[in-house]
């Protein structure tokens, strides 16, 4: 782990990542939410053995009972998946969408508490708010990697711990926002919580209709407009991007601004949701943990290969197993079994694309297909003895 | 002069786990392997570590030795955790940053099902207590006795012991020579016959080694024995990356970063007792965040300057020349 | 029946998609300086990864004496006496000579290293053979030359009696380049082998007892050099004959384009400054060419020139404006096109499809976007028609990923995209590296062709041929300075040589206002 990352060689890759065709993708996603649930499955067999199938099963099941929900719960990590994606698509690695999201939580909060805003304005402004409480926390480590070439993986892990101190004691020295007795925030007026979609028996409400929306807007910025095409060429190759006189350091501090403001729109979301119950809302517990929706986005974004739409998806897919997990603990299990399967999936898709490119080499080899080139290891420059395939090419040329 | 005491006294056990897990980054980097999975490593060995102690704290053993023997299991903990990145990363070439993510987020997750399935708690809680008033002989040397025999663990001594052995490691053996050949020039190790892949696993290995070393002290200096999955190490896995950093990739180097941020942070666990800074009625908050802040203050000056070994988070990959 | 050291006989060795060496058989006797000539992508270097282990071959086998072998790592190769110097050198920068020389046979006293004693033999090696190195040195603080001398050291360190020199003159003067191949000649006297891969026939005539030739992986053939001659060597190589001049009428130089005054540019590796005080002009209609040894300030020259970096002093004009301070995009829009010396790294978005390469430069312009959204139908007709124009050859046109595209004809793309855009200067950096001489050709005659159509351009290159043939006028950078500037119908590569090694000069020495 450097600082410093002047240097030429591709240290964090995210093209391995961002660069392969969509079918490609989705096996390797495939692949890797397997495993995820294998080891799963795995690790319920140690802890309770007479119980693993059942608790399984609720993993795999479980989310049917709780649609509404799954969509509730949805909406949060797809906004953090968002965040971390659009990052990647720029070769960059958010790890700080977690302080992103608290920061935009706290903003939320800030103006559901302290303004007095009229009608459905109030709840609107307050997610502008989170919106700009993410941008911030975005802006400081695109700052830190275009001006003084920080790398945006440590700068983002410090400020995860700085943000969650910062917000934690100014709730905690705000007596209009904090229960001291309860030790968390007061509830929020009805008029600030974002009004429910009205399924039966859940909470889902227009968060995530906007979610979604963003994640389509952010779909057509990507493959559509000149913004999208600068910020994919300086991901794929940054020293390329500057040769075309595209403007990088811009580029990254807009493209960390975008994806903190994500990020920041997932904890408006999630703390201005709607309650079931009557008088009450959601709440904040500033215990000096880090914000665990920021990670999910990593799995997210991983799952969804970056791409917005696919983002959806995966988000949808987290949470309909975390909601499983949920009820694991009706056979003693408890829900973190679904943080250990969201980890796997994560790790796996480090590599489960190689291991997928690798089996798909060796189908084409036994099918005899070999016209085309087989792709280099993304990420890797083609070397010189890859290239007489084309002398033929040159040698017609020449005559 | 009874503040500075304090002040050092209870510096020395923050700052020796992150000394020992920064030398764990300083060897997997050197070797050419990214090692963010420290904070991870550290939590898995705090906790088998812990679970040792947990199991053997009525009988009729020593502290001290219980001690010794915790930071083994610790230890061999953390080797066998690492194990999982020097596959991904070397083996699979994948990305090593991601799977360091993905093993820091396993570990607590793994942590608080079993803890709460079992011990229907957040963690493990330890009664034995391997705090020493004064080590004998040492302790008595004037100035420097109270300052660093008294009041004190035996993870300090073990620290600087360890430290001792990385330098002649790094610099005096074989061993060294090649690791650090691996990780700045891969394919020219490769063309004089050394195993590159073997020596990554050994870096990472070594790593995993110190960094569950690491996670074990802190629970035991900083913890009270205690381990909890929610809080985990409190980012010392990340702050011990950036000790890594400041110090260059250089043991003796991180030894001055790790206590540098040692003592930031003592300072802010003790400004009540400072009546000076008590006076200025600052949240002591803002103590706390200090030495993350310190980490970006100083990555911003030496990012610049810095020597981090050249071939490091890239995949070895042989056929690639 | 001859004894041969080294028998390499039928090595067939494959890469997905590729046949990098066809059958191929080569023969190296005892004492013999055996060149492997071939062009670039022939297979030269697959082969002797083979015989040092860095590849295994699918068919064939190697023989050392006669006797069966296999080596399946660098270390077996070693232990049958087989060393290599690669193209590219593999030392570890931030390693001493000595620790370079000895890592991977480390002496060791009771567990620690123990240098002294390696560097006694270390140190006689070096004064019999003539290598002179510091042992104590980094290698980032030496000389291209003495690196060549550690990596001929670690082999004899290791006692190899079967040297390999993989294109070990790309990097040197030509006055090092002497010295290297009299080395040669040196070792083989003393009895080593040696295998020296280069498509150089110069230095083939001069040192080699025979030669065998690759094309596109075949074997073509072994011959005695003293019985053959350069013509022949190239017809083999090439498999045709081929033109070692470049067709092109006598420039008329218009208008200055380009004027360059005081230029001075930083160096990222080192303190003093990597260009120093370069002026000079370049006019229409004609091709200046800036030459000299590799790593002699021109990267930095081109990055200050380009806008990448940013000049310590100096000023550029072009067409007469200011663009001294102005941003790569700006320079671009003003008339400056430039093919960047790496294609990879700076050329291409290898990623992207080849339509989206074709428009990196104009992307931002009215024709190709529209509010900030890319005019895709737009984007597919240009790169339709400069398929068509520049004859770019890719499996499914314009689509097609940069990546899976040839070296040849990604260049072909760069050069395309570069010359169509409206331009008044063309920049071009080491256009033809690691082409093969069809591509070069093409190359070569399209940069005339830019000439003539009253375009000022600037050619950098470290190929002496190249020099010679295609420009019109020749700029000498030695250290980051001009130190000389020749007519190439009046010089000679000799003379070239003199003042790329420094040894020469006609321009005034730096007056000391700019530089350290």
């Amino acid at each position: 782990m450097q600082g410093n990352n002047n240097s030429d060689k591709p240290k964090y890759n995210f093209k391995r990542i961002t660069s392969h065709p969509g079918f490609k993708s989705l096996g390797a996603a495939f692949m890797a939410v397997f495993l995820g649930l294998v080891v799963g499955f795995a690790i319920m067999l140690i802890a309770s053995p007479g119980n693993a199938i059942s608790g399984f099963r609720f993993v795999l099941l479980g989310g049917l009972r709780r649609l509404g929900d799954v969509l509730y719960f949805a909406t949060p990590i797809l906004m953090t998946g968002l965040a971390v994606g659009f990052a990647f698509k720029m070769g960059l690695f958010n790890i700080g969408a977690s302080g992103q999201y608290t920061m935009g939580m706290f903003f939320a909060l800030y103006v559901a508490f302290m303004w007095d805003l009229p009608g459905s304005t109030h709840w609107m402004v307050a997610i502008l708010a989170g919106f700009l409480g993410g941008m911030v926390w975005g802006f400081i480590p695109g700052i830190f990697k275009a001006l003084l070439n920080v790398n945006e993986v440590i700068t983002s892990i410090m400020f995860n711990y700085i943000g969650m101190y910062l917000v934690d004691m100014w709730i905690q020295n705000n007596s209009i926002m904090y229960n001291s007795s309860m030790t968390r925030t007061r509830y929020i007026d009805a008029g600030v919580q974002i009004p429910a979609l009205g399924v039966a028996g859940s909470n889902v409400n227009f968060g995530i209709v906007m979610a979604v929306l963003i994640a389509i807007i952010l779909y057509i910025v990507l493959e559509k407009t000149t913004f999208g095409y600068e910020l994919k060429a300086t991901g794929h190759n940054k020293h390329a991007a500057e040769y075309a006189g595209m403007q990088g350091k811009r580029n990254i501090i807009l493209t960390m601004v975008i994806a903190g403001g994500m990020a920041g729109l997932g904890g408006a979301f999630a703390i201005l949701a709607p309650s079931a119950i009557a008088g009450s809302s959601m709440t904040y517990e500033p215990i000096n943990i880090i914000a665990a929706n920021g990670f999910t986005g990593i799995a997210v974004a991983l799952l969804g290969n970056a791409h917005p739409l696919g983002t959806i998806l995966s988000a949808t897919f987290i949470s309909y197993i975390q909601r499983g997990g949920t009820l694991t603990s009706l056979v003693g299990f408890k829900p973190e079994i679904i943080d250990i399967v969201v980890a796997v999936i994560i790790y796996f898709s480090a590599f489960a694309m190689i291991m997928n490119s690798a089996i798909g080499r060796f189908i084409k080899a036994r099918l005899g297909k070999e016209e085309d080139k087989p792709l280099l290891e993304i990420g890797e420059e083609p070397v010189e003895e890859a290239e007489p395939q084309n002398e033929q090419e040159t040698e017609k040329e020449a005559e | 002069m009874d503040v500075v005491y304090y002040l050092i006294q209870n510096m020395l056990p923050v700052g020796i786990p992150l000394l020992l897990v920064a030398l764990g980054g300083m060897f997997s980097e050197r070797s050419g392997v990214i090692n963010i999975a420290l904070e991870g490593i550290m939590l898995f060995g705090a906790f088998f570590g812990a679970l040792f102690v947990l199991n053997v704290q009525d009988s009729s053993m020593g502290a001290q030795t219980i001690l010794l023997l915790g930071m083994l299991v610790a230890g061999i903990s953390g080797l066998i955790y690492s194990l999982l990145l020097s596959f991904a990363s070397i083996n699979m070439k994948a990305n090593q940053v991601i799977v360091g993510t993905a093993l820091n987020m396993l570990i607590p997750a793994v942590i608080l099902l079993f803890s709460k399935m079992f011990f229907n708690s957040d963690g493990i809680t330890t009664s034995k207590s391997f705090y020493i008033r004064e080590i004998p002989v040492l302790g008595q040397i004037p100035l420097l006795g109270e300052m660093f025999f008294q009041r004190t663990y035996l993870t300090v001594i073990i620290g600087f012991i360890i430290l001792a052995i990385a330098v002649v490691l790094l610099y005096k053996t074989r061993f060294g020579l090649r690791l650090r050949a691996c990780g700045e020039h891969p394919h020219a190790a490769d063309s004089v016959g050394i195993n590159v892949y073997k020596m990554r696993y050994a870096g990472v290995s070594l790593s995993g080694i110190l960094a569950g070393i690491g996670g074990f002290f802190y629970a035991v200096g900083v913890m009270d024995g205690n381990v909890s999955g929610h809080t985990g190490v409190a980012g010392f896995g990340f702050l011990a990356l950036a000790v890594m950093i400041f110090g260059q990739w250089k043991p003796i180097r991180i030894m001055f970063a790790a206590m540098f941020f040692a003592f930031l942070r003592t300072l802010a666990y003790s400004v009540s007792l400072i009546p000076f800074l008590f006076d200025l009625g600052i949240d002591q908050t803002y103590y706390k965040i200090l030495p993350y802040l310190a980490t970006m203050v100083v990555l911003a000056l030496t990012s610049k300057n810095s020597r981090a070994p050249k071939a490091e988070g890239i995949p070895y990959d042989k056929s690639q020349r | 029946m001859e004894n041969y050291i080294v028998e390499m006989l039928n090595i067939t060795k494959e890469f997905p998609g590729i046949i990098a060496n066809d059958n191929i058989t080569l023969k190296l006797k005892k004492g013999e300086i055996h060149a492997l000539l071939g062009e670039n992508g022939a297979g030269k270097s697959t082969l002797m990864s083979v015989l040092f282990g860095l590849y295994q071959a699918e068919k064939g086998e190697i023989r050392k004496n006669g006797k069966k072998v296999t080596i399946n790592n660098p270390n077996d190769a070693n232990a049958l006496g087989i060393g290599m110097v690669h193209q590219h050198f593999k030392l570890v920068e931030v390693f001493t000579v000595l620790e370079n020389i000895i890592l991977g046979v480390e002496p060791v006293k009771s567990g620690f290293l123990e240098m002294e004693e390696s560097k006694g033999k270390i140190m006689e090696l070096s004064e019999q053979y003539g290598l002179k190195i510091s042992p104590d040195s980094l290698i980032e603080d030496i000389s291209v030359g003495m690196q060549q001398r550690v990596e001929i050291l670690k082999m004899l360190y290791r006692d190899n009696e079967i040297l390999i020199f993989d294109e070990p003159t790309a990097v040197l003067t030509p006055q090092e380049i002497k010295e290297l191949l009299q080395i040669m000649k040196d070792l083989a006297a003393e009895g080593k082998s040696i295998l020296f891969i280069t498509h150089k026939l110069n230095e083939i005539m001069e040192v080699a007892d025979r030669c065998t030739v690759l094309r596109k992986g075949k074997y073509i053939g072994t011959v005695d050099v003293d019985s053959t001659t350069k013509e022949e060597l190239s017809r083999m190589m090439v498999g045709r004959d081929i033109s070692f001049s470049v067709d092109k009428e006598e420039s008329r130089p218009g208008e200055i384009i380009l004027s360059i005054k005081n230029m001075t540019v930083a160096s990222k590796t080192h303190k003093n400054n990597a260009v120093r005080n370069v002026s000079f002009d370049v006019r229409a209609g004609e091709i200046v060419c800036l030459a000299g040894i590799d790593g002699n300030g021109q990267s930095e020259f081109v990055y200050g020139l380009t806008g990448l970096e940013k000049l310590v002093s100096g000023s550029i004009s072009l067409k007469g404006k200011d663009i001294s301070k102005a941003s790569i995009r700006e320079r671009s829009a003003s008339g400056m096109s430039h093919i960047p010396e790496d294609r990879h790294k700076h050329g291409l978005v290898l990623d992207y499809k080849l339509e989206e390469n074709l428009i990196l430069q104009r992307y931002w312009q009215p024709k190709f976007q529209k509010n900030q959204f890319i005019r895709f139908d737009e984007m597919r007709n240009y790169a339709e028609d400069l398929i068509e124009r520049f004859d770019i050859r890719s499996s499914q046109g314009p689509t097609t990923l940069a990546r899976s595209m040839s070296g040849g004809n990604q260049q072909k793309a760069i050069i395309a995209r570069e010359i169509d855009k409206k331009h008044e200067l063309l920049v071009a950096v080491q256009p033809t590296r690691g082409l093969d001489v069809g591509a070069i050709e093409y190359i070569h005659s399209q940069l005339v062709e830019s000439r003539d159509a009253g375009k000022a351009v600037l050619l950098i290159s470290l190929e002496l041929d190249e020099v010679m043939n295609v420009s019109d006028r020749i700029l000498v950078i030695y250290e980051g300075e001009i130190v000389g500037e020749l007519d190439p119908k009046e010089t000679t590569t000799q003379e070239l040589g003199l003042y790329m090694a420094g040894a020469k000069r006609n321009t005034e020495k730096e007056t000391g206002h700019a530089g350290e």
